[in-house]
């Protein structure tokens, strides 16, 4: 049996790559070392020319209205809730703060703004800005072109607003802690920093990308589900493979179990850069094999599922009552202890409720017990459910399993030098890498975690 | 903290009659132990001269995949080499420029030691990525001596008691002097007949010991760099920044050289799998080969008296070597065409030589350029010739 | 009152860029006139002799960063700028062993090398690459930034320029630049050294004057901002100046009187005169009213536009641009009249060490702890110091056989809960004391003499609002074409012939000078 290519990873991006190299005519063959279809949804819009291009008729899209439950501390109690209509929004907020509520409408215009610009740079390769291709040239003067239409006020923004810290960027605009802590909570998604580092203003814009103004969660969707339910290239399931590469070429993979060896002169893996090209670092520059060392991908999330009686009242709840809740949770990460009182988001999609917690941060690739429970019990205290309801899954088992460097969802923070024609390593944001034949497409990959499909898109028109 | 001293400082310290020392990798070492170098030149052509060369980098690689590591490093085949041998070669960035030079000796099939001029355990820790391999940095715990010179031989074979004939040229064999675990190998840096001797530091004095007692009648002397820096130019051997920089220290792509450019593509290797520089390397080969050369260069002697003579004076001759950047320009004495960067007098070849860098299609052996040189403060034109290195290289050092 | 003289050009304030500013002018053959509040010039680089025989540079203690064509043009070495060097740094560790940097590249290379080989190998790369990445930078400290939403031929241009002027960097340069702007210290040094206190004081030059941790992304482009120091031709360079920091502003306030530029004290500024959307003049605090065609400001952005202002003179969003621009001061200053030297537990008896500087950075979890507490609103419990005795490298600075010290200490809030009173500023300085005691027992005895400066000290006494010593933290959103506001970053403001030349503007920080030269060239070009 041969192939054309050969694909790492069954998740979306890799499944994207796939079926674009299949309708291109290739012979494609997905290898995925896990054995069944991950339940979880996926996080994060996925672009539009995608669903067009390879006829997702499947694909469900979900946003739940309102996109967040926040539970108002205080003797009162009550919640805090906001919805895609900008007017509900409004009147809610105008009970927590007044002047909050002013101003949300122009906060989120603005925010809207940014993150338009985002996608735009998102359904493309990165810039690159060394090229001396006319081309190339051309492409970036349009960009700056587009940016510049559309308003000086736009163009400070992007300058001012995106190396600043979630924390600087809400304190501009709001007063409420509830709700400054349920926004702050999209700029930490991912990252090993807390809400007053800075570029988490960028990472809570790089979530916003493809919602509605006003809407600062990202959709939910069966991407990967839908995608592997699509005929047209083969899925091998329940094997690990690896790169197989000689005299600066890739030739294959080796299948861990049985030691075969599938040929290919195409690889494309969506596994991280990390795992993928540390198996054949001897053919690397070890500068670049350097570079890929230093991507900073230090897990620190949490993720699990929550099992109700019976259906909760919210569809979306946020416990991060303040930003200095967030900055006290990163505390403990920074010297590598879990929060003592994390962040958690649940979110309900269908019937299944998923649960986010922030920070645990990756050890040492061990699984701990003891930590796991703890874990547990803080977190089912926080949600007022029983320890047992609550089932997490530690970075650490996170790498365990899928074999994420540490754990890390993204395969490398979106943090601002690890982001466009910095990612995965600087200088090489094109999707190719030293070894011919061989490409990256996973969430490692411009333009990141969180978009599914996006870099699956932009590797496989690179390689066509 | 001050500059270190090196194992053989005890007997090398009161030996210096002008207290003349220069720094080397953070030691202190002689440049001259007399008050001049010649005798010290002349005993390394003549006799058997001892260098003490402990300030080098000693790294010691060991383990299951070590000559993998080292091939991915250097240009030459570590692979193929055998237990025993010893390989000079360069090794370079993954843009085919060089980072430095050393040797690598064969201690066993998987025992290495490796020597550079610049640190280079950070490098080495780099490219092993995925290796089974152990990298020590033995620098301060290996001391070495280099003896010499065409009496180098006998006087080992003395210390060491044992037949050292069999030793050919950049082999190596264990030995003992004094009782002392040795490494003798036959290399050096002066192109003759030479051997160095690697030993541990804590032992390291008796053996400078018994090689100067049963040398003295053989006209052992010990040298300082002064006379080294002749001796390596007359054999045409490339100092690391004097001529030419690391790759790794260059503040400018044109500050970099390839192997090829330095004279030493014998040592890049067509039979091997990927090593660092590969693909540039094999690129410039094809391409029509490096745009420069390192080669020699002969000072007419005329021509040089004649300049000196126009200001009534005696050529004045560089009794020690210098180093510096000396423009070359063609024939015509217009156009540049490249530059050396050492030179001096041999005392023993009785010519003017210089090493210099020329652009290929000024390199030719018997090429007539013109050498910058000041006289009585005057900037002029001296005509030298285009020589093939080395200089002098006699049938005793491979013997 | 009226005038009596008529001044070309009045600078508000005598510090190092105002005092730069009215040379360049004065030197250009305007008549020029200084005001400054205080009975001396200088700002926040002074030189006082605070108790009877010994003298302290104030607040700024080190210079490297003064611009070498500045040194040239006012030709400050014949008006007593003397500049010695300063060229170890000993880090005490918490385990009694230390860090040391020496002068000669050998002797760190060794030291280094007992911490780790690897790190010892890493740190000579390192320097290369920074030496490169402060020479890519420094064309950019002698431009005036252009405005990137103009389409103004004058700033395309520029832009264009930049952009060639980085992408002829090459990639990989490029890119280490990306990340020096972008990163956290402790992240980007993390790329490169496995040595935990190497890191640590490293990484504390990337946190001076900030309100941000090691671990605050940000805080590398503060490394290089230090790196930036230039002295004779040398990079990364620090220096002592002869009689102190004030002595700095002494050398330019003589070049500037050279020039034909009067200067005079104790002249506080009410506020500048403005006459439909001019301004005119500037009065005094005194009620004298002084007429000038174009009126320069050296404060900081906020006192320059919202006190020295009407808020009705300027544009609303400018106003708003001017409040968010963030000052947040997080460092104070201990200044001790020692008896004698102390000796350090790490490196016993009195020596060379002396002559350089000790960095209270024994680990990165040190100084990253220091911040938390600062973070809410504590001063550090065990602070970040870095410590020289500037006796020990010019004698004139204390009695024969006596010392001084000087402590900058971070991180110390202006904003600390409960507000900085007398006891806190005691208990400030008690903490920073107890800390150096624990480094060096024995300390605590020879002190003579204490001075504590908090920020709420520094912004009394020198004006700089929250007592920030960057007169505006250098925070990427505040630097370059948003210093201090997008759209007024070339020194003009809104009103007209009114300028500002403060290190609040591009490039700002440290005793560089470069704002106040580069206002000063504006001024010129626009034939003010």
């Amino acid at each position: 049996m041969s192939y054309d290519a050969i694909v790492i990873g069954a998740g979306a991006n890799g499944l994207v790559t796939a079926h674009y190299l299949a309708r291109a005519g290739k012979r494609v063959l997905v290898v995925e070392r896990r054995h069944g279809a991950d339940p979880s949804a996926d996080i994060g819009w996925v672009p539009p020319r995608v669903v067009r291009d390879l006829g997702l008729r499947d694909l469900r899209l979900e946003q739940p209205d309102p996109w967040i439950t926040i539970p108002l501390g205080g003797g009162g109690g009550g919640t805090l809730e906001l919805s895609r209509d900008m007017a509900r929004s409004v009147d809610a907020i105008r009970r927590v703060s007044p002047a909050d509520a002013e101003q949300w409408p122009e906060f989120c215009r603005r925010m809207r703004s940014i993150a338009g610009v985002l996608e735009r740079l998102y359904l493309a390769p990165p810039p690159d800005i060394e090229t001396r291709n006319a081309r190339e040239l051309a492409r970036m003067a349009g960009l700056g072109l587009y940016v510049r239409r559309l308003g000086k006020q736009t163009v400070i923004d992007l300058a001012r607003i995106l190396p600043m810290s979630i924390a600087e960027l809400l304190d501009d605009w709001f007063a409420s802690d509830a709700l400054k802590g349920a926004l702050g909570a999209l700029g930490i998604w991912h990252l090993k920093q807390g809400p007053r580092s800075g570029g988490t203003a960028f990472n809570f814009l790089h979530h916003h990308v493809g919602c509605p103004a006003g809407v600062f969660r990202p959709l939910r969707s069966n991407v990967t589900q839908t995608l592997a339910r699509m005929t047209g290239v083969e899925i091998r399931r329940g094997e690990r493979a690896a790169v197989v590469a000689k005299h600066g070429r890739a030739t294959g993979v080796v299948l861990e179990k049985s030691g075969d060896t599938i040929l290919a002169p195409l690889v494309v893996s969506s596994a991280d850069p990390r795992a993928t090209l540390h198996p054949i670092a001897i053919e690397l520059d070890p500068e670049f094999a350097r570079a890929v060392d230093n991507i900073k991908a230090r897990g620190v999330v949490a993720r699990g599922t929550l099992t109700l009686d019976q259906a909760p009242s919210y569809s979306s709840l946020c416990i991060a009552p303040s930003l200095e809740y967030l900055e006290r949770a990163y505390d403990d990460a920074k010297y590598g202890r879990d929060s003592a009182a994390p962040y958690v988001e649940v979110q309900r999609t269908d019937s299944r409720l998923e649960v986010h917690v922030q920070y645990v941060p990756y050890t040492d690739g061990t699984a701990n017990v003891q930590r796991h429970q703890t874990l547990q019990q803080k977190v089912a205290q926080q949600l007022g459910v029983q320890a047992s309801q609550v089932k997490l899954q530690s970075p650490d088992e996170e790498e365990l399993q899928r074999g994420a460097t540490e754990g890390h969802l993204y395969h490398g923070e979106l943090t601002l030098d690890q982001i466009l024609f910095m990612r995965p390593v600087p200088g090489w944001s094109r999707y190719r890498t030293p070894i011919e034949g061989l490409y990256l497409c996973g969430a490692g990959t411009h333009p990141g975690g969180g978009i599914p499909g996006a870099a699956g898109r932009n590797a496989a028109r690179a390689i066509l | 903290m001050s500059l270190r001293t090196t194992p053989f400082h005890s007997r090398t310290g009161p030996l210096s009659e002008g207290q003349a020392w220069r720094r080397w990798a953070g030691y202190v070492v002689a440049s001259s132990y007399e008050l001049s170098h010649d005798r010290e030149y002349h005993a390394i052509r003549n006799a058997a001269a001892l260098f003490d060369v402990s300030p080098l980098y000693k790294y010691l690689i060991t383990g299951r995949d070590a000559s993998r590591l080292l091939d991915h490093v250097v240009t030459r085949n570590v692979g193929k080499a055998k237990v025993g041998q010893v390989l000079y070669t360069p090794w370079c960035d993954n843009d085919g420029k060089q980072i430095d030079d050393g040797t690598i000796s064969v201690l066993g099939e998987q025992r290495f030691r490796m020597t550079s001029a610049d640190p280079t355990l950070r490098w080495l820790h780099l490219n092993s990525r995925g290796l089974e391999v152990a990298i020590e940095d033995v620098s301060d715990r290996t001391a070495a001596l280099s003896l010499q010179g065409p009496s180098s031989r006998e006087i080992l074979q003395l210390a060491a008691e044992r037949d050292l004939s069999g030793l050919k040229y950049f082999r190596l064999t264990d030995a003992k002097i004094r009782g002392i675990p040795v490494t003798i190998s036959r290399t050096g840096y002066t192109g003759d007949l030479g051997y160095e001797v690697w030993v541990d530091a804590t032992q390291a004095v008796p053996v400078w010991d018994a090689l100067i007692e049963i040398g003295t009648a053989y006209g052992i002397t010990p040298a300082g760099m002064l006379a080294l820096d002749v001796a390596r130019i007359e054999a045409g051997l490339l100092l690391i920044e004097v001529d030419y920089f690391s790759s790794r220290h260059a503040l400018i792509e044109a500050q970099k050289s390839s192997p090829l450019e330095l004279g030493l593509g014998w040592t890049v290797a067509t039979d091997k799998e990927r090593y660092n520089g590969q693909a540039a390397l094999e690129a410039e080969r094809m391409g029509g080969g490096p745009s420069w050369q390192f080669t020699g260069l002969t000072v007419d002697w005329d021509s040089l008296e004649r300049l000196y003579a126009e200001v009534g004076l005696p050529p004045r001759l560089p009794t020690q070597a210098w180093r510096a950047s000396v423009p070359i320009y063609d024939r015509g004495g217009n156009r540049q065409v490249g530059y050396a960067t050492s030179g001096g007098w041999s005392p023993l070849l009785k010519r003017y030589m210089a090493l210099a860098h020329l652009g290929s299609d000024s390199a030719a052996p018997g090429t007539e350029v013109r050498m910058e040189v000041t006289v009585e403060h005057h900037r002029k034109q001296a005509t030298a010739h285009v020589t093939p290195l080395p200089f002098f290289n006699p049938d005793r050092k491979r013997a | 009152m009226t005038a009596t003289t008529r001044y070309e050009a009045i600078v508000i304030g005598g510090g190092h860029n105002g005092l730069v500013t009215a040379a360049y002018l004065a030197r250009a053959g305007k008549s020029v006139l200084v005001l400054e509040r205080r009975p001396r010039v200088g700002g926040a680089a002074v030189t006082e002799e605070i108790f009877p025989g010994f003298k302290f540079s104030m607040f700024s203690y080190v210079v490297s960063l003064l611009r070498p064509e500045i040194i040239r043009d006012l030709d400050l070495p014949r008006h007593g700028l003397h500049i010695l060097p300063l060229e170890s740094t000993v880090t005490p560790m918490e385990n009694g062993d230390y860090l040391a940097g020496w002068a000669d590249h050998d002797e760190t290379r060794r030291e280094l090398y007992r911490h780790s080989p690897r790190d010892a190998e890493a740190y000579d790369e390192y320097g290369r690459l920074m030496h490169f990445m402060a020479q890519a930078v420094k064309p950019i400290l002698g431009m005036v930034p252009p405005d990137p939403t103009s389409f103004a031929p004058g700033d395309l241009a520029a832009l264009f320029k930049l952009g060639k002027h980085f992408r002829g960097l090459g990639g990989e340069r490029l890119h280490a630049l990306v990340k020096l702007m972008t990163m956290s210290s402790a992240d980007f040094l993390d790329e490169w050294f496995e040595t935990d206190v190497l890191k640590a004081t490293k990484s504390a030059s990337g946190i001076i004057g900030t309100f941000l941790g090691p671990r605050s992304p940000g805080t590398a482009y503060v490394l290089l901002h230090h790196y930036m120091g230039e002295l004779d031709g040398v990079f990364r360079a620090w220096g002592f100046a002869k009689g102190g920091t004030g002595a700095v502003s002494e050398a330019i306030a003589s070049a500037a009187r050279g020039f034909g530029a009067a200067i005079r004290c104790d002249a506080s500024v009410a506020r500048v005169i403005v006459r439909g959307g001019r301004a005119t003049g500037v009065a005094l605090e005194n009620g004298d009213e002084l007429e000038a065609g174009t009126v320069v400001s050296s404060l900081d952005p906020r006192r320059t536009f919202l006190q020295l202002l009407e808020s009705n003179d300027l544009p609303a969003d400018f106003v708003s641009d001017i409040r968010r621009f963030k000052f947040r001061g997080s460092s104070g200053k201990v200044n001790l009249a020692l008896d004698a030297l102390p000796s350090f537990t790490c490196m016993p008896g009195i020596g060379r060490q002396h002559r350089g500087a000790f960095s209270i950075s024994p680990s990165l979890d040190y100084v990253e702890r220091a911040y938390d507490d600062a973070k809410y609103g504590e001063f550090s419990r065990r602070p970040y110091m870095d410590i020289v005795f500037p006796s020990m490298i010019d004698p004139g600075m204390a009695p024969p056989g006596k010392h001084v010290m000087s402590i900058f200490v971070q991180y110390a809030p202006y904003n600390l809960n409960g507000g900085w009173t007398d006891a806190k500023r005691e208990a400030f300085g008690d903490a920073v004391v107890n800390t150096v005691e624990s480094f060096a027992p024995g300390f605590k005895s020879l002190i003579l003499h204490r001075q504590v400066i908090t920020p709420l000290d520094i912004e009394r006494i020198t004006g700089l609002s929250e007592g920030n010593i960057f007169a505006g933290e250098l925070a990427l959103h505040q630097l370059f074409f948003l210093r201090p506001a997008p759209g007024w970053a070339k020194f003009s403001t809104p009103v007209r012939n009114f300028y500002q030349c403060g290190s609040g503007t591009h490039p700002g920080g440290g005793i560089m000078g470069a704002s106040g030269r580069l206002a000063a060239m504006r001024i010129l070009k626009d034939g003010r």
